[in-house]
């Protein structure tokens, strides 16, 4: 479980690090469009060179993109199969009833393969680089405008803070009680399907009892502390829009022109 | 059946950058029928060796033998399920295990799951209960509208119920009121005079001083000392060096002997301390 790449912030003071988390969630956001620009070599060639420079700049080792990568490998394996047996186009290879190979579900399977990994490597930058707190405070920053619409914004991302904050907590709690279980003879990882669905009970009830009795005590601790909601609350963190920011988002638009250019090819 | 540990090292995360020896090197023997005390600060190990002693880890180095079963690096995790009904393991606040709809299905539960058919596992519930000084009209009740000494209490029972010939208890007093404390203390000294082997991990010297024989002290992963308490309390230099405390007891003695008065050796127990007092004072009025 502690694969899970939320929270798997790694502190630093890379390039990245040093952007503000708006910029960050807004430019990865924006990549994610972009890379639908993609049509030929050429065009999957530049973004690839332009997320492993990204990839430089947070001065962080490949190996944690890599492993991002990995929990999702299973959906990319399907999604390319998918597009490689089922597209059809160009010279045929082979074929078995539905089934195909062609050059373009080859082609193509390659191109799918290459999103899902440009995707991944950037939002792992992101995960990687900004802690899940700065997170959360750069959604409610860019969420503020809806608040004309009375979207209660502050608390959607104190929701959004607690939740985060909580994940380790959680799981700590979880490794614990199960331990307890195992003790009283319970086995988690063996069994018919009936009996593995039995066994999550034991876990889940006493999960259930701790997170509202936590819940109580946050709350009154809160308010012990005078919290009263988010009307005219200062930050403790504050962003600020640096040099930084306004250098990658110019880096950003002169990618998307080159990608524009580049696709006619 | 004794248990014996062998060389044990056992790292967090082995194999990656964030790897962590939480033990290391630990070599000792704990016989049938003692109460051994373990000692240590937080994050010394003691969590982690208890963790061995029912199978819930296993060794990244060396091996451990309990009852004649051998656990190394290479053993199957389905080969330590027997394991876990022979040591019973209390965990810190094991009222967090509770989860049944009552008292008595709770208790039972160990039970059941270690094959008993449900009347065994019930009539087996009711006397623990009754071990455990639970009142008769809990049973039927929910384990979570009682209060917390009697949730403590349940989970005790349902451990209990395994019949375990050992039964490893992590702090079990932490947070419960000197009465709760002092009749959980004695709950587990009946257990160890029926012949159960108890194994404590402590803060409280007095508990050391007053019901174990064997103690163990550990320090960043190492066992530094093995011996038993009444030889334990009586360097206070080197407990001072290693930041442990005393039993009250013996803290009184120091002073007294601070101020004039000789002890041939360090009193431990209340009683102890009682007894050389009261032949002291005897002596002293026959003089006169």
């Amino acid at each position: 479980m502690n694969k899970l790449l939320l929270g798997r912030y790694v502190n630093g003071d890379s390039l990245v690090h040093r952007m503000d988390a708006r910029s960050k969630l807004v430019l990865s956001f924006y990549f994610v469009a972009i890379i639908f620009l993609c049509n030929n070599w050429q065009t999957y060639l530049l973004l690839t060179a332009f997320v492993l420079m990204c990839v430089k700049f947070s001065d962080l080792g490949i190996g944690f993109f890599i492993k991002g990568v990995k929990p999702l490998l299973g959906l990319i394996v399907f999604t390319v199969l998918l597009q490689v047996f089922f597209t059809r186009g160009g010279h045929v290879y082979w074929s078995f009833g539905p089934l195909s190979l062609t050059h373009f579900g080859i082609v193509n399977g390659f191109y799918v393969f290459c999103r899902f990994v440009l995707i991944i490597f950037m939002s792992t930058l992101l995960t990687l680089t900004t802690a899940p707190l700065e997170i959360s405070d750069a959604i409610e920053s860019l969420l503020k405008p809806l608040k004309a619409i009375k979207v209660p914004v502050y608390e959607i991302s104190l929701m959004l803070s607690i939740a985060l904050r909580f994940v380790p907590t959680l799981m700590d709690e979880t490794e614990k009680i199960m331990n307890a279980q195992r003790s009283r003879g319970v086995n988690f990882s063996e069994g018919t399907l009936m009996q593995r669905i039995k066994a999550v009970i034991p876990l889940l009830i006493p999960l259930f009892v701790s997170s509202f009795n936590r819940a109580e005590e946050l709350a009154t601790a809160m308010e012990a502390r005078g919290y009263r909601g988010g009307e005219g609350r200062t930050k403790y963190r504050v962003q600020v829009w640096t040099k930084i920011d306004t250098i990658a988002v110019i880096l950003f638009a002169i990618v998307t022109i080159l990608l524009f250019i580049l696709r006619k090819f | 059946m004794p248990i014996r540990v062998e060389k044990l090292s056992y790292s967090y995360q082995a194999g990656t950058p964030m790897e962590h020896k939480a033990l290391e090197d630990v070599s000792l023997e704990i016989t049938d029928g003692s109460y051994t005390a373990v000692i240590g600060h937080t994050g010394s190990g003691k969590s982690t060796l208890m963790q061995h002693l029912n199978g819930l880890l296993k060794p990244t180095e060396g091996f451990l033998e309990i009852n004649g079963r051998q656990i190394t690096p290479e053993t199957q995790n389905k080969e330590l399920g027997d394991l876990r009904k022979e040591v019973g393991f209390v965990f810190q606040f094991p009222e967090a295990q509770l989860f049944e709809e009552t008292v008595k299905k709770d208790i039972a539960f160990a039970p059941k799951n270690f094959g008993k058919s449900d009347e065994e596992a019930e009539a087996i519930a009711v006397r623990m209960a009754k071990m455990v000084d639970l009142p008769d009209e809990v049973l039927d009740k929910s384990p979570f509208e009682l209060s917390g000494g009697q949730m403590r209490r349940v989970a005790i029972a349902g451990i209990l119920a395994m019949e375990p010939k050992i039964l490893v208890l992590d702090e079990p007093t932490a947070g419960l009121d000197p009465m709760g404390r002092l009749e959980m203390m004695r709950l587990f000294s009946r257990l160890h005079k029926n012949g159960m082997t108890i194994i404590l991990v402590t803060h409280q010297m007095n508990d050391v001083a007053d019901y174990a024989d064997h103690a163990l002290v550990l320090e960043h992963g190492r066992l530094i000392a093995d011996t038993t308490p009444k030889a334990l309390f009586s360097k206070p230099e080197w407990l001072r060096e290693h930041h442990l405390d005393l039993p009250q007891t013996t803290k009184f003695a120091e002073k007294l002997m601070a101020s004039g008065m000789k002890f041939d050796s360090l009193p431990l127990t209340k009683k102890e301390l009682a007894q050389i007092l009261a032949d002291r004072i005897k002596g002293g009025s026959a003089d006169e």
